[in-house]
């Protein structure tokens, strides 16, 4: 019987092939190719590049806050726009920030949404360890110096002093992060207050929490 | 009935022809464009930056901790901050769906060449630096986040006892903790437990004056094995065993808080290494199989009635040969060749002023190290900010 070798010849070629291409050298290992961030917010989910603060959690943060600000009754029902002062936030996270931003977009949001309901004030930090009490006991003192002006002397005329602050805004960022060969977790706790002046006792606070996970690509691993 | 030689020929040739396009294919795989050329200057950083801008992409982190390393030794630290930066929103991001890390785990690419990130003791190091110079801008709770996010890098050891095992970066975070009003407790706790001898200075919140210090020659990569398909770490060579710092009245004894050697050597077995070990696998069976198709081929080839299973025998075994010379189980040794061995840390009490310093390196005894001290000032403009030096035995 003559044998077909065009068809062993190519039955060969298929088996090497499927040996060659189907082959993996990552066979064994469980997710080779990682597993994508995915946001754990429940309103939002999206492809991530990190599981740490992005431009999509300073957004959600701010507008909850910025909303959350304008309905208390301390800045909704005030006779005249409260005086805010903006102080750094805490970041108590892994993840190093730009302090500013967080304050700085809630104040803008707050500008453009409630013109007028509110009026900010531009106060440096101060030292670098300077804690919020001490902020607040040096804008007492400056009021009692006369160096800015305080309730007592908002209608005198003539009254040229730097405007003194009813509230100042803050806000801290906690962390809580973990990471084994299953992957990265990276849990971030944003919290905001408005702590009155004169009696430093916080009228608002609200908070937001985001959960990132993911796991590296197993040639990082 | 024997087939006809006139029918032979091509279906081997078919098949020879078959098997070199595939290992020309399969060869052509694994290579990649070559860096652009540029002139080595024999400055560090200017290389350094040289090479960042003309080197393969996937080389680029790996530039940038080199040179960022150079730039913080020269007291460059702006440079260093734009370096460190750009190289850790690399390291920041997961890289799952990264395409040169999906072609490092195939069987016909080099594990090289996935783009760079460095191996957990490097990637600690860049963190670390980068702390260090949030820390000189007045940023400590930046730093702190620099200081976990470097010691997360480390928590990933096989074996747990070596998991986030740096103590300077714990007592770092305690310090800063402490400096921001905080409790430092946890921080300290866990940098006292992982304090070999001697233990680490009690924390200072009050002190204004922090020393980072650094010495010796850190480790460097090898691969061994059959195919170097095994990454192994040699440990750098340092004659400095320890350090002395003087400034003013005060002298503040330097002892190693971390070894980057032992950092290095204590991770343990990576996915990747069986990755590798899997590659090598194919690559030794392909192999084999290659060599005993040939050999077969060539016997069955010399009888007529046998030659043309000989010959696609043969031609099999060639290409199997191919696919096994194409096979790329060779671990990546590319690695940040310019860290130190040791690391070292003194925080001080200093009033307003200007203050002559050294830091005199010490080797096997306590012996002074000729021609190595380190002199520098102080400049101390606040009681209450933070003055932060960085010296390295590599300071130029």
């Amino acid at each position: 019987m003559r044998t077909n070798w065009a068809k062993v010849y190519w039955l060969f070629g298929l088996a090497v092939a499927a040996l060659v291409l189907g082959g993996c050298a990552s066979s064994g290992v469980k997710n080779p190719s990682g597993v994508a961030v995915t946001e754990m917010r429940p309103d939002e989910r999206g492809f991530v590049a990190g599981t740490g603060v992005e431009s999509q959690d300073l957004v959600a943060v701010t507008d909850k806050m910025a909303r959350s600000i304008l309905a208390i009754p301390e800045i909704a029902n005030a006779a005249t726009p409260p005086v805010v002062v903006l102080y750094p936030v805490q970041n108590n996270t892994r993840f190093p920030i730009n302090k500013d931003i967080f304050l700085t977009r809630i104040r803008t949001e707050l500008n453009t949404k409630a013109r007028g309901k509110v009026s900010f004030l531009s106060r440096g930090a101060g030292a670098q360890t300077d804690p919020l009490l001490s902020a607040l006991e040096r804008e007492r003192e400056l009021k009692a110096a006369g160096q800015v002006t305080s309730d007592a002397d908002k209608d005198k005329p003539g009254v040229s002093q730097f405007k003194g602050a009813d509230y100042y805004l803050t806000g801290k960022l906690e962390g809580l992060s973990g990471r084994t060969s299953q992957g990265l977790s990276d849990y971030i706790l944003y919290s905001f207050q408005l702590v009155d002046v004169r009696t430093t006792g916080i009228v608002w606070e609200d908070k937001a929490e985001i959960k990132k996970q993911g796991l590296e690509d197993a040639a990082y691993r | 009935m024997p087939c006809s030689s006139a029918g032979v020929g091509p279906r081997a040739l078919w098949l020879l022809v078959s098997a070199l396009g595939a290992g020309a294919l399969l060869g052509g795989c694994a290579t990649s464009p070559p860096a652009k050329a540029w002139a080595r200057t024999g400055d560090p950083l200017a290389d350094g930056l040289a090479a960042i801008a003309n080197e393969p992409a996937r080389d680029r982190v790996l530039w940038q901790y080199r040179t960022a390393a150079v730039a913080m030794r020269r007291g460059q630290f702006a440079q260093a901050k734009a370096l460190l930066d750009d190289a850790l929103l690399t390291l920041g991001g997961i890289s799952a769906g990264d395409k040169s890390a999906r072609q490092a785990r195939s069987y016909f690419h080099r594990e090289a060449k996935k783009a760079f990130r460095g191996e957990p003791y490097e990637r600690v190091m860049a963190y670390y630096y980068r702390g260090i110079l949030y820390w000189i801008d007045g940023e400590p709770d930046n730093a702190r986040a620099c200081f976990r996010s470097a010691q997360l890098q480390d928590s990933d050891a096989e074996n747990k006892q070596y998991a986030s095992d740096y103590l300077l970066l714990d007592y770092l975070e305690a310090l800063a903790t402490a400096k921001l009003g905080g409790d430092p407790t946890d921080a300290l706790k866990r940098a006292q437990a992982l304090a070999k001898l001697p233990q680490p200075p009690a924390l200072d919140a009050g002190a204004n004056v922090l020393v980072f210090v650094e010495y010796g020659n850190g480790p460097t990569k090898y691969a061994t094995g059959e195919y170097h398909e095994q990454l192994r770490f040699r440990p750098g060579v340092s004659v400095h065993q320890s350090a002395v710092l003087k400034a003013g009245d005060q002298t503040v004894e330097l002892a190693p808080s971390d070894d980057l050697n032992f950092q290095a050597t204590t991770r343990g077995g990576r996915v990747m290494d069986h990755i590798l070990g899997n590659k090598a696998v194919f690559k030794s069976a392909t192999d084999s199989v290659g060599d005993a198709a040939l050999v077969s081929g060539a016997i069955l080839a010399g009888d007529h009635d046998t030659r043309d299973v000989g010959l696609g025998l043969a031609a099999a075994g060639l290409l199997s040969k191919i696919v096994s010379a194409a096979t790329t189980p060779a671990a990546d040794v590319r690695c940040w060749d310019n860290l130190p061995q040791y690391l070292s840390f003194a925080a001080l009490r200093l009033p307003v002023g200007a203050y002559p310093a050294t830091v005199e390196f010490r080797g096997q005894g306590g012996s002074p190290i000729a021609n190595l001290t380190k002199s520098f000032t102080i400049n101390v403009t606040s009681a209450t900010a933070d003055t932060v030096v960085f010296v390295s035995d590599k300071n130029q």
